[in-house]
């Protein structure tokens, strides 16, 4: 099997533009389409939030995909698995808003969309062959890469740095 | 007849078993993996069966098998089989009604059953309830069905939970707290405000301040409930909600070393060698205050029966222990999530609070000031994780501290550099 394709941030690249969380938004519409997502009701949601860190770092944050992932343990509905692209998705019908995966994914990416009563996170966009978000991105801070790709263990990296304690 | 022998042998078919039996699955794939679980039912999510209350969820919807992370196969799950006693020299379990099953390793995952207080009386009565398993929530459906009145007995989550599930089913709900204010393990009672403002919104009746002192029963079970002012109140059912006590009769004069629950050290192992113990049956530790305690979580008993399968299957893993309180959920309109250290009351606690119309925001810091050691959210819990992260970790909050004070802590603010 192919080792599954992974977002990873280069923050360096990254000006805080936000054209990434619009298009991740839009891309979680219903209309599909900017002028269509801004006239939607519940507005869409973004799952990626581009945040700053001071003095003059920005940062796109998003689910991880962490490897033992601490939300899917947790969660007491049997709503959150890993699928066959190996991302952790949450299966709405099963999800029954107790936002116990809010309290404890420890990269604060999980959203309570209100008007459904259910929790949501990045999905990797399903349908693309890119994330929105990547092929958004002007600057290329974004970048969609199998781990091997983009150099060894950033990713496992980051996510055990701060992830250790919370399970194996 | 053959001597049944599993490699693995698990006490008990649910959150910290069926959690260590997957693991352990899959450290030893061809290894023989054995559940035995009391309870009629194949293992489900037992935070689920207020759904099978509503109706909103059939049993079968609930299902731990093939849901969530519970997919690794190979798993022989025996229902129906009470353990009388354990036999620490032979290696062996005594199964009710005969019947003997040796083991290589053994987990104690009999998690806890309700606390129901000896000094009320009456409370064998039909329609006296204590949600803890579907066979309960199965009976609760049925009589609410002939019920449009219920009594509940303690303001902790889980009565909430019930009462959700009856005011659903049209039934009139009164809650009868002990406690000045509802939900009184998780918040105090200045802490309480918004959702008490949502539970009295819902419908919901609350006395509080009050006991229950006995049960009236008539010819059809429950007739009513009688309080220690004297008064009484008529109700179809009643449903106490008093806590939990570890489900341990199993084995005293084991040699298993026991203190109100089953003793492990970090890496969940008991006294006695090859047999350990995880969930709610249990004794672990806080992380932050480093003290032993016993928890009642869904969550921690994963947590900690992974921990275990690792442990078992001979990759030595430590558990990180788990606050007491860890609690995130819904009652009526309003989320919360408590977490750590958030009784302050006459402790020395560094706390601040912040509340609006419809949020409020209490953090707990060390008395030096230095570490979060609990938080409690009410109506906005964005990023409650994060502040999980940091109490869990005992981190030395530093410059990251105004962002938590005001809620705009990122994920950014954990990267190096
Ligand atoms: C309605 C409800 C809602 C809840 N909501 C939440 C929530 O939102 N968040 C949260 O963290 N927690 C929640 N909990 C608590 C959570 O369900 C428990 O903490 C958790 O189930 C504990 O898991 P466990 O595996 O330790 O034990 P248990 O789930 O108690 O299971 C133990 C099993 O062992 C069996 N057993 C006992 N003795 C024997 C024996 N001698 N021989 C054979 N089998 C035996 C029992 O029959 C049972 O099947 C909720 C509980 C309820 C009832």
């Amino acid at each position: 099997m192919q080792e599954p394709k992974e977002i990873f941030v280069d923050t360096s690249r990254c000006t805080a533009c936000k054209t990434c969380e619009i298009a991740c938004a839009v891309a979680h519409s219903k209309g599909g389409n900017l002028y269509a997502a801004l006239m939607e009701s519940p507005a869409p949601k973004r799952r990626l939030y581009v945040e700053w860190v001071s003095p003059d770092k920005h940062v796109p944050v998003l689910c991880r995909q962490c490897e033992d992932a601490p939300c899917m343990h947790a969660c007491i509905s049997g709503a959150i698995s890993r699928d066959e692209r190996s991302v952790v998705v949450t299966d709405t019908d099963k999800c029954i808003g107790c936002w116990t995966c809010v309290m404890v994914c420890p990269f604060g990416v999980i959203g309570r969309h209100l008007e459904t009563h259910k929790s949501y996170r990045c999905d990797r966009c399903p349908d693309r062959e890119t994330p929105a978000c990547v092929s958004s991105c002007p600057t290329k801070a974004l970048i969609y890469r199998t781990a091997e790709e983009f150099s060894h263990g950033v990713r496992r990296g980051a996510a055990s740095e701060l992830v250790s304690g919370e399970g194996k | 007849m053959a001597a049944d022998r599993a490699d693995y042998l698990v006490i008990g078919g649910s959150a910290a078993g069926m959690a260590a039996a997957q693991v352990i699955r899959r450290q030893a794939p061809s290894s023989r993996v054995t559940v035995l679980s009391e309870e009629p039912d194949m293992p489900y999510f037992r935070p689920m069966i207020p759904y099978v209350v509503t109706g909103r969820k059939k049993p079968e919807e609930i299902g731990l098998q093939g849901n969530g992370p519970y997919t690794a196969g190979g798993i022989d799950v025996r229902t129906g089989s009470h353990v009388d006693s354990v036999d620490v020299s032979r290696k062996s379990v005594a199964v009710k009604g005969g019947g003997r099953l040796s083991y290589g390793r053994l987990l104690l995952a009999t998690g806890s059953r309700p606390y129901i207080p000896p000094e009320i009386q009456g409370t064998d009565a039909q329609g006296v309830f204590a949600l803890r398993k579907l066979s309960d929530a199965r009976e609760m459906a049925r009589r609410a069905g002939d019920t449009n009145s219920a009594v509940m007995l303690g303001g902790g989550l889980l009565n909430l939970k019930a009462t959700f599930a009856l005011l659903e089913r049209g039934v009139k709900v009164t809650l009868v707290v002990q406690s000045p204010e509802v939900l009184s393990q998780l918040m105090e009672p200045g802490d309480a405000g918004l959702i008490r403002d949502a539970l009295d919104k819902a419908g919901l009746k609350i006395v509080t301040g009050r006991s229950a002192k006995g049960i009236i029963s008539g010819k059809n079970g429950v007739a009513g409930v009688s309080l220690d002012d004297g008064s009484e109140m008529a109700c179809g059912m009643v449903c106490i909600g008093k806590g939990v006590r570890p489900n341990i009769d199993f084995l005293p004069g084991s040699g298993i070393t026991i203190d109100k629950g089953i003793v492990v050290d970090k890496n969940t192992a008991c006294s006695t060698p090859d047999i350990f113990a995880a969930g709610d049956v249990a004794v672990t530790f806080d992380p932050v205050t480093g003290k032993r305690i016993m928890t009642g979580l869904w969550t921690n008993a994963v947590e900690m029966g992974r921990c275990a399968g690792y442990n078992m299957a001979g990759k030595k893993t430590a558990y990180a222990g788990t606050f007491g309180i860890m609690n995130a959920t819904q009652v009526a309109d309003m989320p919360f999530v408590s977490m750590g250290i958030v009784h302050t009351k006459g402790s020395d606690h560094e706390v601040h609070v912040r509340a609006s119309g419809s949020t409020y925001r209490k953090v707990v810091f060390s008395p030096d000031g230095e570490r979060l050691v609990g938080a409690l959210f009410v109506g906005d819990i964005t990023g409650a994780g994060m502040y999980r992260y940091v109490i869990r970790g005992n981190m030395n909050i530093g410059r990251i501290k105004p962002r938590i004070l005001d809620g705009t802590l990122h994920y950014g603010h954990f990267l190096k550099g």
